[in-house]
């Protein structure tokens, strides 16, 4: 049976939620609720993940980036159809009395019914605010229905890591790039703590000092790493190469399935960041250092690409860069 | 199966093109990136640096690895020199706040602490105390042995006293080695967290040790209060000023290391609409409190002698008066934001001794029942003298004689033993210009309130009035919110961290200035000598209470009544 969604009626609905929940709201002129938004947030996903651990990663979102969200299910094969439920998304901050309240609509979308999504998608967006999509299915990037939802967002936000082939990912998306699509890579999120420790190293003057001397840059991964190392490689590469330095890089495939290794080495200089569990260690010549670096969860990855609305020079020179790495015969 | 991609690079160091960029398949036509992070065309290279100083000097801002986009800001390497590092403040403030900027990756690899105090003590046994101290005083921090045992290797101490030279050569010593063994690069903070009658004589020390210049830079932090009036202030800063330069003096004042206390700078100058109404056309008067529910807690002694104006007018208030009321500066540069605060502070009238008396209220508390538990007053307080005049209690109310401000009173209101903690900036405005809805007295004329909260729960509240449903004109006051925490939902940094986090960086936006420092005693003086001629009928408001009626009737004088937080 084929089903529509009227983006008037949610709204009317949203606006009904608001006020019942106002009516529920004790008479306190302190207590009570609060709305809050500062964005719309698409998020695409199939139907077949697990929607509970979705929610409850939007949940940890949303007190950073209070938002209306629009989760669309996507439901693959069957015939056209779109369906709609409105629920909310209410914390109370510990030892506060007011409640802050969050919309989320929820879409179920047939594949046959995506091109119907972005007259119902736009006019839930939210004025004056920018809207967000959140792909997480690889599938849904690589159909030509993609491009019209794409077209609707400021950012778009991906993750190479859930892709089958990471490594394929990356020259698609630096092509996506090149056509302006403003993009994040969760993949490359990763990398910030990592990447911020090894400039640490060099704020060090001692340390910039020896920086010309670098000869070396390996890059050790294991297989749920390969897209950051490909980033990883080709943004200290980058780096260096701003400094006029000449480096040798090499970037391959270790054992274990999460460790990421990168050394930095050269003549009097030997500079190396590993993980083990949630621990990062520096070791810079002598001297070691162990600092606290969780594996982020997914709200906190999101959380910074969120941040993050407009071009990121860094990362776009560094997907392109990578993506050239991972497929140097290639144009 | 074993990937491997080999790339050599190579760049001409002296124009920064590629040496072979044309072959190159692989990072030719690199669009560079610059130092704000964005793209374009590099820079010419720098003359060349003609020693190895100058030279590590030239490369300090040229860390290629800098992403300003996504990563906090830039840590240099240093030691901490803490002196009082026995005491209460490094115990429950400085070595948590290290600590957790230790735990967020904020601190390079190589930082170090050095403790001085009296107390003979090994490094381990610093170590242990400061560990107990971290575990006991970190709020919303995880206590992380590997991250503990890494931050711990770089704690040291060195007993002595702050009066002896032999303290300083081997301060001098500690700090050779830890230059050479972990990196600091000669940068040094000092940090004095001791009695403010020994800061001068550790200046001094540190002066004669030589341990004022060093291979990096060297940067002192003070602990209010500085001074006890407005010559001795002076008399300070030149002590200090002997050993180092004014723009390395950096005086704490732990309000301005406040999340919300910045957020009033980004509320103001952030948003277009607020300024055109920040002025005496639409501000009525402006109410600044700053309430303790506890007593003197043990420090009855200090505060016999220190008194509510000094301790909290002369320094908090008066500088988020200023942050409130100061002109818009023209960068966000330390400097510039200063000189702002630094001429509104100039700006306050200094009262003459009839003034003093028609606007300013001392109070001190008497004893009360609180909760079913009989609460003592200030006199009856530990170390307190029975017949003491010191105020625990201080109402000033302020005029600032600039163009913006003119006729619009700052009543500043500070107290202990107060009915709450709180600490607020209350904007009312002026009622609108003809009231068509006839509810003269009712809630219906209740006055446009901007509020400011910076403590307990921070946040911003707009109130205004709407018309209640229904059949009718009835109108009611209601409140429009922003709470900082839960709107952001975020950790916030403690003031501790943000100001010591400025201080390595070397940003002093937060820190008071010498002349800030002058112009606020100028202010402070003449209220405190007519108090110390004046015999008060004290305790003259009850524990648990909003002060004295006297303090109320300063407001209704002019019209005005004190916003109960």
């Amino acid at each position: 049976m084929g089903g529509t969604v009227a983006p008037e009626k949610i709204l009317r609905e949203l606006s009904d939620w608001w006020v019942s929940l106002g009516k529920k709201a004790p008479a306190e002129a302190e207590a009570g609720m609060l709305r809050a938004c500062s964005m719309t947030l698409v998020v695409l996903a199939e139907e077949s993940e697990d929607v509970d651990r979705l929610r409850e990663t939007i949940a940890a979102l949303m007190p950073a980036h209070p938002a209306r969200v629009l989760m669309v299910r996507l439901r693959g094969a069957g015939e056209r159809a779109l369906s709609e439920r409105v629920y909310a998304q209410c914390w109370m901050p510990f030892g506060q009395r007011r409640q802050i309240c969050c919309e989320q609509i929820e879409i179920t979308a047939s594949d046959a019914a995506l091109a119907d999504l972005p007259p119902v998608v736009l006019p839930l967006a939210v004025p004056d605010f920018p809207v967000i999509l959140w792909c997480r299915s690889a599938r849904l990037w690589g159909m030509p229905e993609f491009r019209p939802i794409q077209a609707m967002a400021h950012k778009v936000v991906l993750d190479s890591a859930a892709f089958a082939d990471p490594k394929a990912a990356l020259p698609r998306m630096a092509e996506a790039v090149g056509r302006g699509v403003l993009l994040g890579d969760l993949s490359w999120t990763r990398l910030t703590r990592w990447r911020e420790m090894l400039a640490q190293v060099f704020e060090n003057r001692q340390h910039l000092a020896l920086l010309p001397r670098v000869s070396r840059v390996r890059v050790e991964f294991g297989e749920t790493f390969e897209a950051l190392a490909w980033y990883m490689g080709a943004w200290v590469a980058g780096s260096l190469a701003d400094a006029g330095v000449r480096a040798e890089l090499s970037v391959t495939k270790g054992a274990g399935g999460a460790s990421l290794r990168v050394t930095v080495s050269g003549e009097g200089i030997q500079v190396e960041l590993a993980r083990r569990e949630d621990r990062l260690t520096i070791v810079v010549n002598s001297l070691s250092h162990c600092t606290n670096l969780p594996r982020p969860a997914e709200h906190l990855l999101l959380r910074e690409e969120l941040g993050i609305v407009r071009h990121d020079p860094v990362f776009e020179r560094a997907l392109a860069s990578a993506a050239r790495l991972a497929y140097p015969g290639e144009k | 199966m074993r990937q491997v991609a080999r790339v050599r690079i190579s760049r001409d160091p002296e124009t920064g093109s590629d040496a072979d960029a044309g072959p190159s398949p692989v990072l030719g036509n690199y669009p560079r990136r610059q130092e704000d992070g964005t793209c374009g065309t590099r820079r010419p290279p720098s003359p060349s640096p003609s020693t190895p100083h100058d030279m590590l000097d030239s490369m300090a801002n040229e860390n290629p690895f800098q992403d300003p986009l996504r990563f906090e800001r830039r840590v240099p390497e240093c030691a901490i020199v803490i002196f009082g590092a026995h005491g209460d403040l490094t115990s429950r403030k400085l070595m948590p706040a290290l600590y957790r900027l230790a735990y967020d990756r904020r601190l390079s690899a190589g930082f170090a602490v050095i403790g001085i105090s009296r107390t003979a003590m090994s490094d381990d046994q610093f170590r242990a105390k400061m560990q107990e101290s971290v575990n006991q005083f970190s709020e919303d921090t995880t206590f992380d042995a590997d991250v503990w045992k890494a931050f711990a290797g770089g704690l040291f101490y060195v007993a002595g006293d702050i009066g002896d030279a032999a303290l300083y050569k081997r301060i001098g010593e500690k700090l050779a080695e830890i230059e050479t063994a972990r990196h600091t690069g000669g940068n040094v903070l000092f940090y004095l967290s001791t009695q403010p009658s020994q800061y001068a004589r550790a200046a001094q020390g540190l002066g004669a040790a030589g341990l004022g210049k060093g291979n990096g830079w060297r940067r002192l932090i003070v602990e209010k209060p500085f001074g006890h009036d407005l010559a001795s202030a002076r008399e300070l800063s030149d002590r200090l000023h002997e050993v180092f330069q004014e723009s390395d003096v950096y005086r704490i004042d732990h309000y301005l290391g406040k999340e919300t206390v910045q957020n009033i700078l980004a509320f103001r100058f952030g948003n277009g609409i607020f300024e055109p109404l920040w002025n005496r056309r639409y501000v009525n008067h402006v109410q600044i409190t700053g309430a303790e529910s506890i007593g003197v807690e043990g420090r009855g002694a200090y505060y016999q002698e220190t008194g509510a104006l000094a301790d909290m007018i002369q320094n908090h208030l008066l500088q988020v008066m200023a942050t409130i009321a100061m002109e818009p500066s023209a960068s966000f540069h330390a400097n510039s934001v200063r000189d702002e605060r630094s001429k509104l502070l100039r700006s306050i009238r200094a009262m003459t001794p009839e003034e003093v008396r028609q606007n300013a209220v001392a109070g001190q508390y008497g004893p009360a029942r609180i909760g079913g538990e009989d609460v003592p007053g200030f006199r009856q307080e530990k170390g307190v003298d029975p017949q003491s005049q010191a105020n625990t209690y201080a109402v000033v109310a302020l005029s600032v004689d600039n163009w913006r401000w003119a006729g619009v009173p700052f009543y500043l209101r500070t107290g202990k033993r107060l009915p709450k903690r709180v600490t607020e900036i209350a904007i009312q405005f002026n009622p609108a210009p003809l009231a068509i809805f006839e509810d003269e007295d009712g809630p219906g004329s209740a006055p446009n309130l901007l509020i400011v909260r910076i403590q307990p729960e921070e946040g911003i509240s707009l109130k205004f009035l709407s018309k209640r449903p229904g059949a009718g004109m009835t109108l009611r006051p209601v409140s429009m919110d922003f709470n900082y925490g839960t709107s952001f939902g975020e950790r916030s940094p403690s003031a501790y961290e943000t100001l010591l986090l400025d201080a390595i960086i070397g940003d002093p936006t937060l820190y008071t200035r010498q002349d800030m420092v002058e112009a606020s005693w100028a202010v402070v003086e003449p209220i405190q000598n007519v108090w110390r001629e004046t015999k008060f009928d004290f305790p003259n408001y009850a524990a648990g209470t909003w002060g004295p009626a006297a303090a109320d009737d300063l407001l209704a004088r002019r019209g005005h009544a004190w916003r109960k937080p």
